[in-house]
């Protein structure tokens, strides 16, 4: 049993898993590539501090991080796609995100101060958006990731229009 | 204030404006026809474009001595004190007063409308426009050399993040104008905001007892009421907040820094200094003396320090706004709206919680700098500081709830778990010494992450909520039902594996969010859905039990 939330009603654009796979991948090899640095420069510097069973196997670095994160780089995005939902509805935007760790955002539309449409190159290669939700605090806003252009610019629309609506000034 | 009607009819902007044909003036005199006369809806006269007062140029000079005082001794070293060399220093001191004279000449400030305008026309004409509406906050503070020829510094805090580019400073006023300056900028921008119909938000919150709060959205007579006076006693609590406990090895690292800076000037190089230290480490005995001195000193010049600082600390109600002033050798008041708290914090470390006493601030929307600005007692007992904010913002009463046990193994193993790793992997590598010192903090650890427990707790009592954690430092926030401006629930793996979660209230004030960590799955977000149950209560699952939007 999780937390008493149902899930928000929509899913992400499928393409969205395409956007996390690249991403995967591209860490991916930043963190083996960077483990191979490091294993090449504890090899050379011939430091006596490092035990021999370390600096004797010290190329087993990048291979073991290379298997233990290559299952990773499949799994993420996938389980991001299973976790990645958002939902507008009584004029409040519901929106949940994460895979290993998750996180609920609630953001009512009367306390929304900005709303942004962004699209990065890769984004915009795929047909995709981001829809960032601003509010007057880093804790009630919210950022929906992978969304179908169309959708995001659809709903970055209604969000402004309707914020200006219920424009509410407590804050 | 009482001096009210002198301060009106100041001599300083006659002297100065009939002399300068001012740029400013004729901005001001378009702004003031199209407002329709001096009498402002706000109640306030109409002010002419002033300047600051002529005394500021007798603090410049001596202020900038000490940046002065290098190049003129260079001067005069240089110039092998000859005649010339003289004339040379006297031209660069006259030129630098000369220079805060047309600074102040070309410098004048006025409230136009809905606006402050700070205009500079010194090379180029620049004017800075602060709308009154988002003043969030007036200071005033007396430094000493102001405070000898009757002046203040106001500091005009409009909220912008953009560090201390949007503020406006206001440096040498006479103190009853600053004061006077204070309430005209205070009340007219609540004015300001008020003309829309922001009135029902602002009086639909909840509202502590007392009538006058209210009252005091028209433009009343500014009424007084001290809150607040701490007595002196109280400040020997101060060092139990090791505030400025490391005062003595700042002004020992001052002093040697100095001594590096002004030594080269007088023949004393790295070599003198090197063979110092060499003397002084073959004397361990004296070197451990001195650790020892400094060591004593840190309670001592702690206390001192602290003491200076909030020397006669006195909170009271100015019209809308809070008023907290403080210090001995500075006086710095802080005026907060009243309109624009959103509630409280309360802090006590280790020490502190031992003597029952605790510190207290202000939750502002859009106050910089909030932990310095928004204090609103010094170190007290705790009994009081409760009293004091109850009766200034608002009471809290509603009795913290506990976190499930699952928190305490969780803040009990991120305690413990450090110093076992960082044990086990030196015991390893063979590093004894560092090994056994990882075990002695994992074993401090322990009572570390009981506190830790101890100290989580959420409420709301239907009309604020709270929340508390932290440990060494523990603080409580309380914060008014109607500032949270969103949720945000996080689930780490870890903490799903033990089914709790952190919940977070955004609030667009103070430090933005205020967390209740590792509550309950059900707790947690059923605390969310008591607070608001409207945003709540369409994403809740287990119809039986969904809290029914009977509030609000």
């Amino acid at each position: 049993m999780t937390a008493p939330l149902r899930d928000p009603a929509h899913r992400v654009s499928r393409r969205a898993i395409t956007l996390w796979l690249t991403e995967a991948l591209f860490g991916f090899l930043l963190l083996v590539g960077g483990s191979a640095l490091v294993a090449s420069w504890i090899a050379a510097s011939g430091w006596s501090w490092v035990p021999t069973w370390i600096s004797d196997h010290i190329w087993w670095l990048p291979v073991v991080i290379a298997v233990v994160e290559l299952p990773f780089v499949v799994i993420e995005p996938l389980w991001r796609y299973a976790v990645h939902r958002w939902e507008l509805s009584g004029d409040v935007v519901y929106a949940r995100s994460g895979w290993f760790s998750r996180q609920w955002v609630f953001v009512p539309v009367s306390r929304i101060q900005t709303v942004d449409k962004e699209q990065g190159w890769f984004e915009r290669l795929l047909g995709l958006a981001t829809v960032e939700i601003r509010t007057a605090s880093y804790a009630g806003s919210s950022s929906i990731k992978g969304l179908d252009a169309g959708v995001a610019a659809r709903l970055a629309e209604d969000l402004a229009h309707r914020a200006h609506q219920l424009r509410d000034d407590a804050t | 204030m009482t001096e009210d009607s002198g301060a009106s009819d100041r001599p300083e902007p006659s002297t100065g404006s009939s002399g300068v044909p001012d740029p400013s003036g004729f901005l001001g005199g378009a702004g003031g026809h199209t407002s329709g006369g001096p009498q402002q809806p706000g109640g306030a006269v109409w002010v002419p474009p002033s300047r600051l007062s002529p005394l500021v140029l007798l603090i410049d000079p001596v202020r900038m001595l000490p940046s002065l005082f290098l190049p003129l001794v260079g001067v005069l070293f240089v110039g092998g004190f000859s005649p010339s060399s003289f004339v040379w220093a006297a031209l660069g001191i006259v030129g630098s007063v000369g220079y805060t004279a047309v600074r102040w000449a070309t410098f004048t400030y006025q409230v136009i409308d809905d606006r402050l305008e700070l205009t500079r026309s010194l090379v180029s004409r620049s004017v800075r426009t602060i709308p009154l509406d988002r003043i969030r906050g007036v200071d005033v503070t007396t430094p000493p050399l102001h405070r000898l020829f009757g002046l203040a510094v106001v500091r005009i805090d409009t909220g912008a993040s953009g560090g201390g580019k949007q503020e406006g400073e206001l440096d040498g006023l006479p103190l009853p104008e600053a004061d006077r300056l204070r309430e005209t900028l205070l009340r007219r921008s609540e004015a300001a905001r008020h003309d829309p119909a922001h009135i029902a938000t602002v009086g639909g919150g909840s509202r502590p007892e007392h009538g006058p709060a209210a009252a005091h959205t028209s433009a009343a007579p500014v009424e007084e009421r001290v809150y607040v006076r701490v007595p002196w006693q109280w400040l020997l609590y101060g060092p139990l907040s090791g505030a400025f406990l490391l005062a003595p090895f700042a002004l020992l690292g001052g002093a040697v820094g100095l001594a590096f800076q002004w030594g080269s000037q007088f023949g004393l190089s790295e070599k003198v200094a090197i063979t110092a230290g060499e003397w002084l480490w073959q004397r361990p005995i004296l070197l451990i003396l001195v650790g020892i001195m400094l060591l004593l000193a840190m309670p001592v010049a702690g206390g001192v320090m602290y003491a200076v600082f909030n020397w006669n600390f006195t909170l009271r109600r100015r019209g809308s706004s809070l008023v907290a002033e403080r210090g001995l050798i500075t006086r710095r008041s802080v005026a907060l709206e009243h309109r624009r708290i959103r509630g409280y914090e309360i802090a006590d470390g280790v020490l502190e919680r031992r003597a029952h006493v605790v510190r207290l601030w202000a939750i502002v929307t859009g106050l910089g700098d909030s932990r310095t600005r928004g204090q609103l007692l010094p170190v007290t007992p705790r009994h009081f500081a409760t009293k004091v904010a109850a009766e200034a913002i608002g009471p809290f009463e509603a009795q913290l709830r506990p976190h499930p046990a699952r928190a305490r193994q969780r803040r009990l193993f991120r305690a413990v778990a450090p110093g076992i790793t960082v044990a086990a992997a030196s015991f390893l590598l063979g590093w004894a010494w560092i090994g056994l010192l990882a075990l002695v903090m994992a074993v401090l650890g322990v009572p570390l992450g009981l506190d830790r427990y101890r100290s989580l707790g959420h409420a709301y009592d239907g009309a604020r909520l709270s929340v508390r954690s932290g440990s060494l430092p523990r603080s409580q926030a309380v914060v008014e039902r109607r500032a949270v401006v969103g949720w945000t629930v996080r689930q780490t793996w870890f903490q799903r594996r033990s089914r709790v979660l952190t919940v977070i209230a955004g609030v667009g004030a103070g430090s933005g969010g205020y967390a209740a960590i590792d509550t309950g799955e059900e707790q947690g977000v059923r605390f969310a859905a008591e607070v608001t149950p409207d945003w709540m209560a369409p994403f809740l699952t287990g119809t039986d039990n969904a809290p029914s939007a009977t509030r609000n």
